[in-house]
């Protein structure tokens, strides 16, 4: 089954790299991807444009995903999606943040990072502090406190900001997109996806044996608190990084695992490699969409809560005996 | 061998129950009884390292609990919860194969010998053929020997069972409990909770009861389920009567009647 | 151009994709103190936002590509023709834009120009557009006070010097004209304006903000102090501008314009009492904001001849008619004249 998916993706990639507002015919592309010198502009749009998004689009739907389907498992709650502890309402925050002090493009990126990773980082320290019996229960709580203050920062900022100058480009950036991807964010943010990809790789079976509950979990033999707190640490860093390029674009991680878990089973072992690959390919194929169907760009998250919505509820009325 | 000495329980720095000892070897049954409140979840939470102890110490095999790892407590004493909802629907096999986890490295999954493990585990308790089927979706008895099965699966000597028979109807009820009782049989020792003193005294070679924050009673079946304490620890006044089989069931002293058996 | 390429790996380390320089291309530099090598001739430019549409228009609208967003059938009326009916090719903002950079591309624009702001946002932005792409991107300053010397800058960019003189010259006037009239009006003669915007009315801009910026610059005072002169619009309640109490209205809506005079609470205001409230045309662009950029020149002079008719001695139908024909290329019809100054309505 995960080779069925990995072929998906591959075939998605492809039509990803075909597929846009600038025709370039296949051979070409195929050529150029493997080294074939090839005419302008033909070389600025795979090369600078088209393929840093579609590169992008796989990072980004991938780890959203598979940072999804680690929250449900984690937090035994099949409606978890991956900012439930707060990390896009917190880099979404220090983007806002960037963009009203003018910092360079660069700086934004990193400041939203940044302020995500803290944003979550206090949510665990807060859960950690109230010292509760029920973690999973406070983590949520205190997730959802602080993501709402963090969206009243953001509502701050849109106050403060100039009309003209700071506020279209706070909109835009709040919202899912990856137009502007440049081949440099793709390296800036890619290895970092992948380092929160290799421990829910390593942990995965033990990240599995969390959705029993704390206590029968520690009774299993596994170290629930470090588990957890590099679980929460990798599924971070993993949405961390792609909201601070990519926008919010929602719907993937709460949608794709559902989706993986008809396909293999709702074992966690199986289900991130599974959410990846469907991640990646669901992605590909959507911001394909987003740059063809009409002359302008369409945001993504506005194209996935289009085809999410009624796909969910399509899953709710099927699988409702798979979780219910 | 699992001991607690002059164990203090309790949560929040409140404590619920102190000086209790109480010890289980391999092919013994300790039943734990108390009334509702009084602590047996808490107990058994401390017995199983889940919650400190308040004072006092539990020794898994001479060995402070404290001592221990996660995984080195797993390999030698498993924990066999009230069967539940899961939010997951997992597969039989998928929940207890989760019972070799103690015995996987780190960073890896279930090989093919924990598979063997797991199905063998399924056999034992003759469930094999559910191996496949929705763990949500069995009867309350075959989901409750799925769990007993897992205990089984992680190569434990001792098996704490928190209320195995609580929510069964009486046909499972018989079921799990003659399992149990051949689990004692193949050398496993067992800690089991119930509310029911005829189970325990049918069942155990030890009984504690736990009521008004300490150890009301501790000892064999005889010398600890008697009419007195019994009475006396849940408030109600009862009679034990003896049937014609030789058995004692407890009964209310206010409405004795004669059995109709 | 010819570049060669070995597999998708270098894509993740790519920079600057070295441009050929042709013996003819000269370099310029833009208001962010960036140095660009533009073609000898720019025959297509690529409009970044809603202000450089305006400002390219007015200079060279044969070498306009799209609109940032297609002007509506009440637009085009008072835009020329052929620019007026080009496609709407989106916004570049560097995220979540509504241009697609592929399409930019196959436009083969000689030139991306945006006029605004020239923070580092701006200026990364415009230079991540430009490695990326390949195409020269210029950054004109958008403030108010730098009207004059932008549209000497922009105009000398787009290879339209005479042209921008013109333009230049206009405004130096206009602007001369606004010291002049404000010159003879003492401190405590000038209005006490209130923005107001929404068909309530209830929405303003702060003292300060880019949205009232030609209201104060002819000497009136905007009510609204807002938030030292950070952010934009904002809410107001009927209790503060009761409070307030401006002489004087400024008022973008058509709809509030009308039922001013009856709306509940309204008639305390001082503006409204002395029937002092007027409403700004707004075809083809804004003349107070909507898009910050040169339309707001004809703007001034509006102000002027509403806020002191005797000291400008303005003739505004004359002035509406000149300023159309040179910025915006078309000769307005008497009866097109009327409806703009009676603000013109939104078909």
């Amino acid at each position: 089954m995960l080779a069925a998916l990995a072929v998906c993706l591959l075939i998605a990639l492809l039509i990803g790299s075909v597929v846009g507002p600038f025709p370039l015919p296949i051979g070409d592309v195929i050529a150029a991807v493997f080294g074939a010198t090839t005419a302008e502009p033909t070389n600025t749009i795979l090369f600078q444009i088209r393929l840093p998004r579609v590169l992008a689009a796989m990072l980004v739907g991938g780890g959203l995903a598979a940072a999804g389907a680690t929250y449900q498992t984690l937090f035994r709650n099949p409606l978890v999606s991956p900012d439930i502890l707060g990390v896009s309402a917190g880099a979404g925050f220090g983007a806002v943040l960037g963009i009203l002090l003018s910092l360079p493009v660069l700086a934004i990126q990193g400041l939203g990072f940044v302020m995500g990773l803290v944003t979550v980082a206090v949510v665990y320290a807060l859960a950690r502090a109230l010292h509760s019996q029920n973690e999973v229960l406070v983590l949520v709580l205190a997730g959802i406190v602080v993501g709402a203050l963090a969206g009243a920062g953001i509502s701050l900022v849109k106050i403060l900001a100039d009309p003209y100058n700071q506020l279209p480009a706070i909109t835009f950036w709040l919202l899912g997109s990856l137009a502007g991807i440049k081949p440099i964010d793709v390296a800036g943010f890619a290895p970092l996806v992948i380092l929160g990809l290799v421990p829910l790789a390593l942990l995965r079976w033990r990240v599995g044996v969390l959705s029993l509950g704390d206590d029968e979990a520690r009774a299993l033999g596994v170290n629930v608190v470090v588990v957890r707190g590099i679980v929460i640490a990798a599924a971070t860093l993993i949405t961390a990084s792609a909201v601070s390029v990519s926008g919010v674009i929602g719907w993937i991680g709460l949608m794709i695992p559902h989706m993986a878990r008809l396909l293999v089973g709702p074992r966690y072992d199986r289900v991130l490699p599974a959410s990846a690959l469907m991640g990646a390919a669901f992605l590909v194929l959507i911001d394909a969409l987003a740059r063809t169907v009409a002359r302008i760009e369409i945001p993504l998250g506005l194209l996935t809560a289009l085809i999410g919505a009624p796909v969910f509820v399509w899953l709710l009325a099927r699988s409702r005996r798979v979780w219910s | 061998m699992l001991e607690a000495r002059d164990l203090s329980i309790g949560y929040d720095r409140r404590v619920v129950a102190s000086g209790i000892e109480v010890a289980v070897k391999r092919g013994e049954i300790l039943c734990l009884l108390g009334p509702n409140g009084a602590g047996k979840t808490t107990l058994f939470k401390t017995l199983l390292g889940l919650i400190p102890a308040m004072a006092g110490e539990v020794h898994l095999n001479g060995q402070p609990l404290a001592t221990l790892s996660r995984a080195e407590i797993a390999r030698a004493m498993a924990y066999v919860p009230q069967a539940q909802h899961l939010e997951f629907a997992y597969t039989v096999l998928d929940v207890v194969l989760m019972g070799r986890t103690a015995h996987l490295g780190p960073f890896a999954g279930p090989r093919p010998a924990d598979r063997e493990r797991a199905h063998a585990a399924l056999a034992s308790l003759g469930i094999d053929d559910l191996a496949s089927a929705d763990v949500n979706r069995i009867s309350g008895g075959q989901r409750q020997l799925c769990l007993i099965a897992r205990a089984l699966a992680q190569d434990a000597p001792l098996l704490v069972m928190d209320e195995p028979t609580a929510s069964l109807d009486l046909g499972n009820r018989l079921l799990v409990l003659d399992r149990v009782r051949t689990l004692r049989e193949s050398g496993y020792g067992i800690v089991f909770s119930t509310h029911d003193p005829d189970q325990a005294r049918e069942l155990s070679n030890h009984v504690a009861v736990i009521a008004d924050g300490r150890l009301a009673a501790y000892g064999s079946p005889d010398e600890t389920l008697t009419a007195a304490t019994l009475s006396a620890v849940y408030g109600v006044s009862v009679a034990i009567e003896r049937t014609e089989s030789g058995r004692h069931v407890v009964v209310s002293a206010n409405n004795t009647r004669p059995s109709t058996q | 151009m010819r570049t060669t390429r070995r597999g998708a790996l270098i894509l993740l380390g790519a920079g600057v994709v070295a441009s050929g320089a042709r013996a003819q291309d000269r370099t310029v530099v833009d208001s962010a103190g960036r140095t660009i090598t533009l073609p000898p001739r720019i025959t297509k430019v690529f409009v970044a936002g809603p202000p450089a549409s305006v400002l390219t228009y007015a200079l060279a609208r044969d070498a306009m590509v799209g609109w940032v967003r297609a002007p509506s059938p009440a637009e085009k009326e008072f835009l020329a023709p052929p620019a007026r009916d080009l496609p709407e090719a989106g916004r570049l903002t560097g995220r979540g834009d509504t241009a697609s950079l592929e399409r930019v591309v196959g436009l083969k624009p000689d030139l991306i120009l945006d006029f605004g702001s020239v923070s580092e946002t701006y200026r990364s932005l415009a230079d991540r557009v430009q490695s990326q792409t390949n195409i020269p991107y210029v950054l004109i300053d958008g403030r108010f006070d730098a009207t004059v010397a932008s549209i000497r800058l922009a105009a000398d960019i787009l290879g339209r010097k005479e042209r921008g003189e013109a333009l230049a010259q206009y405004a130096v006037t206009t602007l001369a004209l606004v010291d002049r009239v404000v010159g003879k009006v003492p401190q405590d003669k000038r209005p006490q304006v209130y923005l107001a915007r929404g068909p309530e009315g209830l929405e303003t801009g702060g003292r300060g903000s880019i949205n009232t910026e030609i209201i104060e610059r002819v000497g009136a005072v905007n009510v609204a102090e807002g938030l030292n002169g950070r952010g934009g619009i904002f809410a107001a309640s009927l209790e503060q501008i009761l409070k307030w109490n401006p002489d004087t209205i400024i008022t973008l809506d058509r709809g509030f314009h009308a039922a001013v005079q009856s709306k509940a609470g309204w008639s305390d205001v001082r503006a409204v009492a002395q029937k002092r409230v007027y409403l700004s045309p707004g075809l083809p662009w804004g003349w107070i904001d909507a898009p910050p950029s040169v339309n707001r020149l004809i703007g001034l002079r509006w102000l002027l001849a509403q806020f002191y008719p005797a000291e400008a001695g303005i003739d505004l139908p004359a002035d509406t008619r000149a300023f159309y024909d040179l910025f915006y290329g078309v000769t307005l019809s008497d009866a097109q004249v009327a409806r703009l100054l009676g603000g013109a309505p939104a078909r």
